[in-house]
């Protein structure tokens, strides 16, 4: 009796989490494939009729898309790590006692919708703003230039948004490195250079890892920062999806781009965690 | 109340009227109903869009206790002290009836994907009345979704409403919709930026303003101005010369042109200087010049597009008799001014700016509220095939 019981705790303490799962993932997930296999309009109803060439047409129309979502998030993933890892580092090793006081100033920001973060960006960024005319006065940005609905300003967008998805786990991963490993690094004569390509950075591996993906994933279906901070010519996937499905309710189109999306993403961090190792997702192994 | 509280007063309201409210984008869609996505999801037969032409008139009946409205968010008047509609509260004095009045009109096409199950089963989740665009409104009355009202019970729609809106394509007589209110399309410009007047839809092709120029994601609003701007009555348009005046704003956003398609954000651009010469609606061009006196609204000399919202009985509705009450005690020139004063749109019942010249003279005297009809123009009603086209044709132009 006790032991039937026993063997039944692991199935009780993931019950929780498998039904969670089960709800707000699986289903959607089947209703999703199940509509993009659609055909049919809002007015008159869908039918199931295995359409696979919704698939096929939504990537020939919306290639464009498609590739854009991927470069800016790319991008907004590169630029966010640029700027993390050495303000983690910072943080984590000269940070002192302000630790704590700088590392709620990296997510203070979250304090506020995401919205609302994009859309003062547009006060921000404006033609006549403080950052446009500064710009021009040191002649960075031509006369008629403008920051406003440009790629730049989605981009730069995204990079804000996702940031601190990059800075914590980098931070949390450079916290943990024993500041003595470093010394003895010293004291065999490690060049600044050497310490930090040969011992920081595998042993941060895991966070930026960590870090990449937290970002790179949903910038890659963002929608928001391209809408309210860029112009037509910036459209992301997300844009489209959201058009599909309110403005055209062409609900298997959207359903099958979103499968498309997905496809992509998880084929590229199959490969980039094949590229990178799948050990630096679990575990810092080389660190030790 | 002095002048002052007057302007707080309508700051804050202006600052919420329904189109304030994004249409479209990122909070548009943080707000869909789950219930549409699910609806949407359920197995559906087609539906057989039976001809209605026949349908029966609604029955003569009793005043109900209750009526159930549907209606969009800020779209009647409110005693900000009392919490209270007056107009509701008027129509229970007459009537007895305790309006149950649901802001539940978001957005046309999710608000359609949420009846859509029901109202196809002859049922209409206890709605007596709901407030939609026109255009979907015809779409409404061609599946068969809406009852067909007896104008001999209603006196005072069939006398006082107004010739622009009272006899669309889709419903010549207004048997299956009456409007609640309306807006105008027209361009607005920021008189100090661009170096002169505008006149015309034309003008916002003009280089000069290059990068400058924002136009309106709602398709028909768009799409009218410039096919009256390229001399064609939107009214009369083939599909043909929609696509192309599609074509020609694709390619103005192409070229950097049009800067990019706004809902009532537009507001926020053209203030701070962003953009110099737009596309907007009357509605917010009220506050807007109130807020910089070098904002204009004109109407455009080709003429200008009109977007109206009706009132329909859905089939199945509980309380039809009475909702058909309803809908004519607003065309009551007394009633309707109070909305009117209140919500800053075009009224469609005549006779509201003779009762206003009194009550509010600055109102009354108000073109944005009152303007010259002549002029306006509707979009035509396409077959489903057409619109579905024409939509996708918009939706790639502005980037989507």
């Amino acid at each position: 009796m006790s032991r039937t019981r026993r063997s039944l705790v692991p199935y009780a303490l993931l019950a929780p989490g498998m039904l969670w799962l089960a709800i707000f993932f699986a289903i959607p997930l089947y209703y999703m494939a199940e509509i993009s296999l659609k055909e049919g309009t809002l007015e008159t109803g869908y039918q199931l009729t295995w359409h696979f060439q919704t698939y096929v047409d939504a990537i020939k129309n919306y290639d464009s898309q498609l590739m854009r979502s991927f470069q800016y998030a790319g991008l907004a993933t590169l630029i966010s790590l640029a700027i993390a890892f050495p303000l983690a580092y910072a943080i984590a090793f000269r940070g002192g006692r302000y630790k704590t006081a700088l590392l709620l100033m990296v997510i203070l920001p979250f304090f506020t919708t995401y919205l609302v973060r994009t859309l003062s960006w547009q006060t921000i960024l404006d033609d006549s703003g403080l950052v446009v005319d500064a710009l021009k006065a040191v002649g960075l940005l031509a006369d008629d230039g403008r920051l406003l609905a440009t790629t730049n300003a989605v981009v730069a967008g995204i990079t804000y948004n996702f940031l601190p998805f990059m800075i914590l786990p980098v931070y949390a991963a450079l916290e943990r490195i024993d500041p003595r490993m470093l010394e003895a690094a010293y004291d065999l004569y490690a060049k600044r250079r050497d310490v930090i390509t040969r011992v920081v950075v595998p042993a941060a591996a895991p966070g930026i890892v960590a870090g990449v993906l937290l970002t790179f994933i949903p910038a890659a279906g963002d929608f928001v920062n391209a809408e309210l901070l860029g112009t037509p010519q910036q459209s992301m996937i997300g844009t489209v999806i959201q058009s599909r499905y309110l403005e055209i309710t062409d609900y298997p189109t959207a359903a099958a781009l979103s499968f498309i999306l997905m496809l992509i993403i998880l084929v590229l961090v199959l490969v980039y965690a094949r590229f990178v190792g799948t050990e630096s997702l679990t575990g810092a192994e080389e660190a030790r | 109340m002095n002048e002052f509280e007057r302007r707080f007063d309508r700051m804050i309201r202006e600052e919420l009227t329904r189109r304030r409210l994004l249409r479209r984008g990122a909070l548009g869609a943080l707000s869909v109903s789950a219930i549409a996505y699910l609806a949407a999801c359920g197995d559906d037969e087609l539906s057989s869009g039976e001809d209605e032409s026949e349908a029966k008139a609604i029955a003569k009946g009793e005043i109900s206790k209750t009526l159930t409205f549907a209606n969009w968010p800020l779209y009647i008047d409110i005693d900000d002290k009392t919490k209270e509609r007056p107009t509701l509260e008027k129509f229970k004095a007459k009537y007895g009836t305790t309006v149950d009045y649901v802001e539940e009109v978001n957005d046309n096409t999710e608000f359609f994907g949420k009846v859509r199950q029901e109202y196809e089963q002859g049922k209409s989740g206890g709605r007596d009345i709901h407030c939609v665009t026109d255009w979907m409104c015809a779409r409404m009355q061609r599946l068969g979704f809406v009852q067909r009202f007896d104008k001999a019970e209603m006196p005072n729609s069939t006398k006082n409403i107004e010739d622009a809106v009272a006899s669309p394509d889709f419903d010549p007589k207004r048997e299956y919709s009456m409007p609640w209110q309306s807006g105008q399309v027209g361009l607005v410009y920021r008189s100090d930026l661009t170096g002169g007047d505008l006149s015309s839809v034309n003008d916002l092709f003009d280089p000069k303003f290059k990068g400058k120029v924002t136009f309106l994601s709602e398709m028909r609003d768009s799409v009218g101005s410039v096919l009256l701007s390229d001399g064609i009555t939107p009214e009369e348009a083939s599909k043909d010369q929609v696509l192309e005046a599609i074509e020609r704003i694709e390619k103005a956003s192409k070229d950097g042109q049009i800067r990019r398609f706004t809902g009532n954000d537009y507001t926020k651009d053209i203030l701070k200087g962003d953009s110099e010469a737009l596309l907007g609606w009357s509605g917010d061009a009220i506050q807007l010049t109130a807020d910089n006196p070098d904002i204009r609204f004109v109407q455009p000399e080709e003429g200008f597009m009109v977007f109206t919202d009706s009132m329909q009985i859905p089939v199945g509705a509980p309380h039809a008799f009475t909702a058909q009450k309803m809908i004519d005690f607003v065309y009551d020139p007394e009633i309707q001014a109070a909305i009117t004063a209140y919500v800053n749109y075009v009224p469609p019942v005549k006779g509201t700016k003779e009762v206003l010249v009194e009550q509010d003279p600055e109102i009354a005297n108000n073109e944005l509220i009152f303007p010259d009809l002549a002029n306006a123009h509707n979009f035509k009603t396409f077959s489903p095939e057409d619109e579905r086209d024409i939509d996708e044709a918009f939706q790639r132009a502005i980037g989507a």
